[in-house]
């Protein structure tokens, strides 16, 4: 359940970066104002250069605004205390390489004083959450983008965060990788923290946020719901099981009689990660074995299933 | 090597320091205030006050958990970037070394020297550039890479990271320098040479650590005045000061804090002084060298009374308290007092104020010391303050003069027998040695704590006194009215010879008889109620005692009890013994060792010296790190190290005048113009004021760097110790280099810790 109450609030930001000589080179963000709310799924969208690693730097304190004001958890971005209760993925997994997934984890761990015994049981939770139980001994220098991405995320949850800002948190990440990964920020959710999320992966945010911020060049172009910035008003989508072509021929009449002419009945179609998705599952139960088009498609719903709620077109 | 070493003051230490960081944290905030208002204009107090506030909250929470952890990752880091690979350098170096150092050199003290000096080098450059490069490419190869982006978003302070890093990259290296301390400490015991030559093959265990004591030093002129400096033998750069052959010229040492548990039961004495022959004699003498000597000396008189003689109205009188006899004294001063009235020109002005001074430095201020003569105190302190009331134009100061002489002269001379008793003058002349001209080490001597010499006058009428008094008081010397039948026996149990023996025997039975001993009560007493001392003076100054032993009399003094005086004072004398030579000496040629320290003692302090070194080096590399990328923190350290190691001295030197030249600008014109130093430039009076002020702000700059760049050269001052067979003395040498490191610590972690929190980690 959400409340009103503001885990975030940005006010006329602006981050001018200078050369050596103080001369203006670029202004990243104009006067961006906007609120998080505790329990939400924000997203921060926009096209690369857009300013949304600049926000999301200046509210970790990285970079210093230039002008406006940042608070956030209640304190100012400068205040390193705040950071006990962020949880903060990066835009690319900057984490030591000769460390293994063990020792990063600890690594971080000690960093929020947390105790040896606590440390050990959150990191092995947060190892087998990302499955990366069969690599915890292993260099991260030896891991693949995906698994650097995946014990990223698990170190930017070692504190049990109340938020949590992901910076392009499905980069790199396979499709099942994204889809746990959109999972994972369902849930925690669901768990009732915050979660601020800049990506440009338009889908990926589309699919868990509760809200959408928009930039381009700097500065906030939408802000709203994203159910409601996506609804199309003048259209209706009606969704059944397989109909004959005399039933079709009866909708279609209906449709006639109330006006609607050029009404398009057809058969629905999965998307490409729902099929991927639905190989992958596949191929793990019967190893081997080649699917035939008819096979993967008398099967489809059986794939949109698990995110009907929240991709269900209503439009 | 110089050997003078001087205690660090911690006191005056921590002021300049406390000046300095004072000097510095004024200078950033002012800085830090101007970069406030360009960049935020009139906010800028607010933003800057904001800042501050910030920062001095985020010094004051700093966590230990986290700078450990911090220092743990850096050591993991540091271990899986191979910097352990330094070992195989190491081992090489140490499996092939010896080849090269072994009976590199003839002499074993010199072998051993050269064995510690290539291990604690090795260990040193080893393990220095891997301390430079970790410490200056660990925080901005962090941020190039961008993982402190994600410790920094955590709640680490960047004052942790600071110190995390700097304790890190401290502990490999002192990790390393322990691992191959242990190495090089079994590899040293190892590969010195068992077969010992030289010198002082028998005399000393090469592997320990001497621990000298260094002690204050003046000397006497061939009249037997005291002078800060001896002759110079031609040497425009005099180092040592030289000693007249077959004078009463001397050099004293005094060394303080003597006592047994110190020395042990003997006093062990090594030195290295200069041979100058004015003759070339014979092959032989050249071989041999110069014949010199040490006298112990306990001379409570010479103490007080060395300079009271200075002018010559006063010398005689001087004299007499010298040598102890205080009613000639006395007398001299009575006449003194009458001439003074008479005859005032036999006391110029300048002989009493010379007096004067005598009594106010010296006197006075010993005889309050020995504590048992206020009233004599107070009359030195009278008639000097009369010497000073003297004029140089005017005869008036005379009379009180006079009057002040006289009640010193009554003083004395009722105190005389007390003061002659309480203030001895024992020399114990030790066995006479050579100074070869060409010699190999130090020479050493060891003398026992019972030391037997030939007594003159005082001292053998001291030694019977206190002899015969013993005896008496143990009821031995009488066996009813007559001396006892074993007397004999006694005396020669207390080192006297037996003809000796029988000679004061025979005196005392005299003495009896003379009525001038009474017996009573088994004791014998003086029939005048003279002391002991007194009698035996006497005794032995009408010569009714003259050693019936060809060796003279042969006494027995302690070297604690009859040499050092109650504070704790040991007083050594050196003479050069042969005629027309000179003996030249500094004040760290001669010193007193105590009891030696283990090697592995010295060489621990050695390593740690070179720990803290290392340490330092790594505090500033990080905080160069802080502020610029990898490279150029590399040559910033690395240039402070070189200027800090080997012109550190250089830079003092020239601040100070005692490098002589001019300033930059001035020597460039110089070496333009191929002028010398003497006529300097040939430039108007105009250019030349513009020249030197220029020259001053060179110079104050310099001074600024002598300030704020470590003196390195602090801490390898311990392995010339230890590779010259001494222990590392705490107070001046690894005292500095903790003050030197935890002074430059502190205001690096500031620094450091500021910048890496006021600057912009992600700035593009």
């Amino acid at each position: 359940m959400q409340t009103q109450e503001n885990v975030i609030e940005i006010r006329n930001l602006s981050k001018v970066y200078r050369d050596f000589w103080g001369r203006k080179k670029v202004q990243a963000v104009k006067s961006l104002s906007l609120d998080v709310k505790r329990g939400e799924v924000f997203g921060l969208l926009g096209p690369n250069g857009s300013g949304k690693t600049t926000t999301i730097k200046m509210l970790l304190g990285l970079l210093f605004p230039t002008s406006g004001s940042i608070s956030i958890l209640g304190k100012k971005a400068s205040d390193v205390a705040k950071n006990e209760r962020i949880g903060y993925l990066p835009e690319e997994s900057y984490l030591y390489r000769f460390l293994n997934a063990d020792e990063t984890l600890d690594f971080y761990g000690r960093l929020f004083n947390i105790s040896a015994e606590q440390r050990n049981q959150r990191a092995d939770e947060l190892i087998k959450m990302v499955g990366l139980d069969h690599a915890r001994r292993r260099q991260l220098k030896e891991y693949s983008k995906g698994m650097t991405r995946r014990i990223g995320l698990a170190q930017a949850l070692i504190n049990d965060p109340e938020l949590v800002l992901l910076d392009e948190p499905t980069s790199g990440l396979d499709p099942i990788g994204t889809r746990e990964m959109k999972d994972l920020i369902l849930k925690l959710r669901d768990q009732g923290k915050t979660v601020v999320l800049c990506s440009h992966q338009l889908a990926d945010v589309q699919d868990v946020s509760d809200r959408i911020a928009v930039l381009f060049q700097g500065e906030l172009k939408v802000l709203g719901k994203v159910d409601e910035l996506l609804e199309l008003r003048d259209e209706t989508e009606i969704r059944t099981g397989n109909l004959s072509d005399e039933a079709i021929a009866e909708v279609q009449a209906v449709l006639k009689k109330h006006g609607m002419s050029e009404a398009n009945i057809q058969k629905p179609r999965a998307d490409l990660e729902e099929l991927f998705l639905k190989t992958v599952r596949e191929s793990g139960e019967r190893p081997g074995r080649r699917f035939t088009a008819e096979e993967m498609a008398a099967t489809q719903p059986a794939a949109t299933e698990e995110t009907s709620d929240s991709s269900a077109s209503q439009s | 090597m110089d050997f003078n070493p001087t205690a660090f003051d911690v006191e005056a230490g921590l002021k300049s320091w406390l000046a300095l960081v004072g000097i510095l944290a004024g200078v950033a905030l002012a800085i830090g205030l101007l970069g406030s208002f360009l960049s935020a204009g009139a906010g800028g107090a607010v933003v800057f006050a904001s800042g501050l506030t910030s920062y001095v909250k985020e010094l004051l929470s700093v966590s230990p958990r986290r700078i450990f952890a911090l220092a743990s990752l850096t050591v993991k880091e540091a271990i899986r970037r191979k910097a352990l690979l330094v070992f195989v350098v190491f081992a090489i170096l140490l499996m092939f070394g010896g080849w090269f150092l072994t009976d590199s050199n003839d002499r074993a003290d010199l072998q051993v020297s050269v064995h510690i000096t290539f291990m604690l080098t090795i260990i040193s450059w080893l393990i220095l550039p891997i301390a430079i490069f970790l410490s200056c490419w660990g925080i901005p190869e962090d941020i190039r890479i961008r993982s402190l982006h994600t410790v920094v978003t955590k709640p680490a302070r960047r004052v942790e990271v600071v110190i995390g890093r700097m304790l890190g990259f401290s502990a490999m290296a002192i990790s390393i320098l322990l691992l191959m301390g242990i190495v090089g400490y079994v590899w040293i015991q190892r590969q010195i040479p068992d077969q010992v030559t030289g010198a002082n093959a028998n005399t000393r265990n090469l592997l320990t650590c001497r621990v000298p004591v260094y002690g204050t030093m003046f000397f006497l002129d061939r009249q037997g005045l005291p002078k800060t400096s001896g002759l110079n033998v031609g040497d425009p750069w005099m180092y040592r000061s030289f000693v007249e052959g077959n004078s009463r010229s001397r050099a004293v040492w005094l060394f303080t804090d003597v006592a047994p548990d110190k020395l042990g039961d003997s006093l062990r004495v090594e030195s290295r002084f200069e041979a100058f022959r004015t003759v070339k004699g014979s092959d032989e003498s050249m071989t041999q060298g110069l014949e010199a000597q040490y006298t112990l000396v306990n001379n409570a008189r010479e103490d007080a009374f060395s300079s009271f003689g200075v002018g010559a109205g006063f010398r005689e009188a001087a004299e007499s308290l010298r040598s102890g006899n205080f009613e000639n004294a006395a007398a001299l001063l009575n006449s003194a007092a009458e001439r003074m009235l008479t005859s005032p020109s036999d006391f110029p002005y300048v002989d009493c104020q010379q007096v004067a001074i005598a009594c106010e430095l010296q006197v006075v201020p010993t005889l309050r010391k020995v504590g048992d003569f206020p009233a004599v105190a107070d009359a030195f302190e009278a008639f000097g303050k009369a010497a000073q009331q003297v004029t140089a134009d005017s005869s008036d100061g005379y009379s009180g003069l006079s009057t002040a002489c006289a009640t010193l002269a009554t003083v004395l001379e009722e105190n005389a027998a007390e003061l002659f008793q309480k203030m001895p003058k024992i020399e114990v002349p030790l066995e006479p040695f050579r100074v070869a001209e060409f010699h190999e080490g130090d020479d050493y001597h060891e003398y026992p704590r019972k030391l037997t010499y030939a007594g003159d006058y005082e001292a053998t009428a001291r030694f019977l006194a206190k002899v015969v008094s013993g005896l008496n008081d143990q009821g031995k010397l009488l066996d009813g009215s007559d001396l006892a039948a074993t007397l004999v026996d006694d005396l020669a149990a207390a080192g006297i010879a037996e003809v000796n023996a029988e000679l004061v025997e025979q005196v005392l039975q005299e003495e009896i008889k003379a009525e001038h001993l009474t017996a009573e009560d088994g004791r014998l007493t003086v029939a005048d109620g003279g002391r002991w001392l007194t009698f035996f003076n006497n005794l032995v100054r009408e010569e009714r005692l003259i050693s019936q032993d060809p060796a003279g009399w042969m006494l027995e003094a302690d070297l604690f009890d009859d040499l050092v005086t109650s504070d704790g004072v040991l007083r050594l004398e050196v003479a050069c013994l042969d005629d027309q030579m000179y003996l030249g000496m500094a004040r760290p040629d001669l010193f007193i060792r105590l009891k030696d320290n283990m090697f592995l003692t010295g060489y621990s302090k050695a390593l740690l010296n070179i720990g803290l070194m290392l340490s330092l080096v790594i505090v500033l590399g990080v905080t160069a790190s802080c502020v610029v990328k990898g490279p150029v923190s590399f040559f910033f350290t690395l240039t402070i190290f070189v200027i800090g190691q080997f012109f550190h001295e250089f830079m003092l030197k020239l601040l100070s005048g005692e490098e002589e030249g001019a300033g930059m600008v001035e020597s460039a014109m110089m070496m333009f113009q191929h002028r010398n130093p003497s006529v300097g430039a040939d430039i108007s009076e105009g250019k030349r004021q513009v020249m030197e002020a220029v020259d001053n702000s060179f110079l104050g700059m310099l001074n600024a760097a002598s300030n704020i760049i470590p003196d390195f050269s602090t801490f390898s001052s311990a392995a010339a110790y230890i590779e010259n067979g001494f222990d590392v003395p705490w107070s001046s040498s690894v005292l500095p280099a903790i003050a030197t490191y935890v002074g430059f610590l502190v205001p690096c972690v500031l620094i450091g810790a500021a910048c890496l929190k006021f600057r912009e980690l992600e700035a593009k």
